[in-house]
């Protein structure tokens, strides 16, 4: 292509030793919008996040506007003009609207002092032109809703003279009615030339504004097509297909009168998620599937007694509800959080002590330190944990070898029902089969186990039951009998 | 330990490096001044130590735990005068003690239940009780200095043989305050807590009680600290203890407790503890003006944990 706006080959991504990126081929022209999709991990945030300078790549070239550039860092691409609007919106919530539009280049007089009528004045003008002309510029942004918010990151990518806009999801915590102004916003940056990436899990959005649809998988392009080529079928397929194999793992077997352990009867919370009920049988594998913010973690949290109920009942044989962390932990519970390192590990206290946190929430008086060592030292061995020894602070170990430690925190405490919340995540490929296993045999023995996965083939290969999440409703409850990854994946985007 | 893991420890523990600096200071003096191996100097260095040591054993837990307690100058000297106008209104010295830590206990309390409850950051929360406390002082002794020279009195000015009392009490305290740090439960939680709060209370640590625990504890030490204090010089001020705070916090921090939370030993506090009452006494017996020892103290501190990071720098990359 002549008139590419920017045009990637071969791009590389490695972190540590887990290849993220194989070699991604992606064009867009001016005037052009390109969705791109996949699943949770297949590569779409590390590429773009190549694309606008805050990872470096390990290989392949980029060409902006036909010359081969490196951008070293973001404020190189920014200048460029490529702006990249995440996620989570990142305005400073205490300076005005019009302070965020044109942060680090006010607008100064000649007496060196911020010029706020100048800088009110073109704020309105650049609001105008996203269609926000009623946003007073001088208001706190923190003081805007969510989508007013989203709005003015688009006025403040205009400010830089954007080219090509990367938005992460931008409609994820808009109304449709706010959803279809943003898209109006999309529409009229196209017509005046500027190229947008849409990453997004909402397959009407993606047909109703993008031109070509870009599939990653395992962090492969495994579909480059205009839109008018594309069914929602087509794209699912593109997206799944993954070549990991499971062969040795069987989904266990659950007889028809183990004992229940836990029942859950049309439990809510405020909002969240809800309504929710099914029942957990001795050794059985519950897996939960759902898009990111399906309120899959906020399910197990209403389990734990880490987020109040709301609605509905909890029943377990010992008839114990648990209201606090400490209370799930003590009646048996056990949780692995999402989130290694903002929620897991104690980064620098030693592997003994984070296995053992959990486990002496059971004993009392004066600690043995010598049986925290062997404690340590039995997982060591069973989970095959890489280290160089209890004393070792874990935040010297690998992602793996920290996700094996917390772990171990969870089994130390003999847990009846373990809640695992995406226990694969950011783990290589060995260390996933390791954990599968070490989930498998738990069952066998009769532990309940109840995890939460983005990884499709995942669920469908551990769980003993499969339970589906879309926006906070349950979609889907089902024997893992035949269930392929199309019935799973339409619940997960269903509308209910 | 062979010798490169030595130089190791050496490198990476600012506690080793402050030890280093109190080895140091205690050779020089011994060399400058020919009073101060003298059995009355040391004996005056111990009881310097002593205060500052035990209310640092308190403060250490509550950095540990991620927080600070800046109230314990002012506890210090409310709990002085509570041992004095108890002591002397009840005639009983044993209510006048239970006085002096039990209002510091209360303190510490409230400012663990306000900073939990109504999650105050405990920086505003303590500095609000600093205030409240040394006013409190003020008025109950309408700004006067109270006598207190009864039998509670002895633990500040008592000695055993040659042995300050408030030495002795400083030296059980420390072996106390380092078995709960290391051997229970409770005191594991309070690294767990001060490392990553989140993950502990996931883990199904009470994260709240832990660190009501913590301030309650330094609240405690810090009323038993007043208690001594008035009782060395008989006399409860209400304006004893002002800006005691700040040795204490330096004596943590010089100890190698990470003002972030989650590291520190408790034997380390105590050699801070020792090194600032050192340099203290080096400045009486050398005959410098007390003005530089301030700026000594804060340039001591200063280095001592610069360097440390430094190193730390240099062994996490």
């Amino acid at each position: 292509m002549t008139d590419c706006l920017l045009s990637a080959r071969g791009i590389a991504k490695s972190f540590d030793q887990n290849r993220v990126l194989h070699g991604v081929d992606f064009d867009i022209s001016a005037g052009q919008v390109v969705a791109l999709l996949g699943e949770n991990g297949a590569g779409k945030s590390t590429f773009v996040n190549i694309l606008s300078g805050a990872l470096p790549r390990d290989g392949g070239t980029i060409r902006w506007g036909g010359e081969e550039t490196v951008f070293r860092d973001t404020r190189s691409a920014l200048d460029a003009g490529i702006i990249h609007i995440h996620q989570e919106l990142s305005l400073i919530s205490s300076l005005s609207v019009m302070e965020n539009l044109f942060i680090g280049d006010y607008m100064t007089g000649r007496s060196g002092l911020i010029d706020r009528k100048a800088l009110a004045a073109r704020a309105r003008e650049l609001l105008a032109r996203v269609g926000a002309g009623h946003i007073d510029p001088r208001v706190e942004a923190g003081s805007l809703s969510t989508a007013e918010q989203q709005i003015v990151e688009i006025a403040k990518a205009l400010a830089r003279n954007a080219r090509l806009l990367i938005l992460d999801e931008p409609t994820a915590s808009l109304t449709p009615h706010e959803a279809e102004a943003l898209f109006a916003i999309v529409r009229d940056l196209r017509a005046h030339g500027v190229a947008i990436i849409f990453i997004s899990h909402r397959f009407d959005e993606v047909f109703a504004i993008s031109d070509r649809v870009v599939v990653l998988r395992d962090g492969r392009v495994v579909g480059d097509r205009p839109v008018a080529e594309t069914t929602r079928a087509g794209i699912i397929a593109d997206m799944t297909g993954r070549a990991f194999t499971f062969d040795a793992l069987e989904t266990p077997v659950i007889a028809e009168d183990a004992p229940v352990r836990l029942k859950a009867d049309a439990i809510a919370d405020k909002g969240r998620v809800g309504p929710v009920s099914f029942a957990l049988r001795k050794g059985e594998i519950l897996g939960i599937f759902g898009l990111v913010g399906a309120g899959r973690t906020e399910l197990l949290e209403l389990l734990c007694g880490l987020r109040p109920l709301a609605g509905g009942t909890i029943t377990r044989p010992d008839g114990v509800v648990p209201r606090s962390s400490t209370e799930a932990w003590r009646s048996g519970l056990a949780l692995l959080p999402e989130g290694r390192k903002t929620n897991g590990i104690l980064p620098s206290l030693s592997l003994a002590e984070n296995v053992a946190v959990a486990k002496r929430q059971k004993s009392g008086g004066v600690l043995d330190l010598g049986a925290e060592k062997s404690l340590f030292a039995r997982f060591h061995e069973a989970l095959g944990i890489v280290c160089s020894g209890p004393g070792q602070p874990i935040r010297r170990l690998s992602g793996g070898n920290q996700q094996k430690v917390i772990f171990a925190r969870c089994l130390a405490s003999e847990p009846d029902i373990l809640f695992l919340d995406e226990p694969t995540h950011g783990v290589d490929v060995r260390t996933k089969a390791d954990i599968y296993k070490q989930i498998q045999d738990l069952a066998k023995k009769g532990m309940s186990v109840v995890f939460v996965s983005s990884e499709l083939p995942e669920v469908l290969a551990l769980a003993s039951t499969v339970m589906v999440l879309s926006r906070g409703r349950q979609t889907l409850l089902a024997a893992n009998r035949g269930l392929t990854e199309n019935d799973v994946l339409t619940a997960a985007f269903a509308q209910a | 330990m062979n010798a490169e893991s030595v130089v190791r420890f050496v490198r990476t523990r600012r506690e080793a490096t402050v030890l280093a600096m109190l080895v140091l200071v205690f050779i020089g003096l011994t060399f400058a001044s020919e009073f101060f191996l003298t059995g009355r100097n040391l004996s005056n260095v111990a009881r310097q130590i002593s205060v500052v040591g035990i209310v640092a054993l308190g403060q250490a837990l509550v950095i540990i735990a991620g927080g600070i307690d800046l109230s314990v100058g002012s506890v210090i000297g409310l709990s002085a005068v509570t041992a004095a106008i108890v002591s002397a209104t009840t005639g009983m010295p044993s209510l006048g003690i239970a006085g002096a830590i039990g209002i510091g206990m209360a303190i510490g309390f409230a400012n663990g239940v306000l900073i939990t409850k109504l999650r105050i950051n405990p920086f505003i929360t303590t500095l609000g009780t600093l205030s409240i406390a040394r006013g409190a002082a003020l008025l109950i002794t309408n700004g006067n200095p109270q006598r207190f020279d009864n039998w509670a009195a002895f633990l500040g000015y008592g000695k055993i043989g040659d042995i300050p009392v408030q030495f002795i009490l400083l030296v059980v305290l420390t072996i106390l305050v380092w078995l709960f740090a290391t051997r229970t439960r409770w005191g594991r939680n309070v690294y767990a807590v001060g490392d990553n709060a989140r993950a502990a209370r996931l883990a199904g640590i009470d994260v709240a009680k832990t660190r009501i625990l913590v301030f309650t504890v330094s609240g405690s030490l810090a009323g038993l600290g007043g208690l001594l204090l008035g009782g060395m010089l008989t006399n409860a001020n209400p304006n004893l203890g002002l800006g005691y705070e700040l040795d204490v916090i330096a004596a943590v921090i010089l100890g190698g407790v990470a003002l972030s939370g989650g590291r520190g030993s408790i034997g380390g506090v105590v050699i801070g503890a020792a090194l600032i009452g050192l340099l203290r006494n080096a400045f009486v017996l050398l005959n410098v003006s007390g003005y530089w020892q301030t700026i000594t103290i804060g340039l001591v501190v200063i280095l001592a944990v610069g360097a440390d990071s430094l190193n730390r720098r240099s062994e996490e990359d």
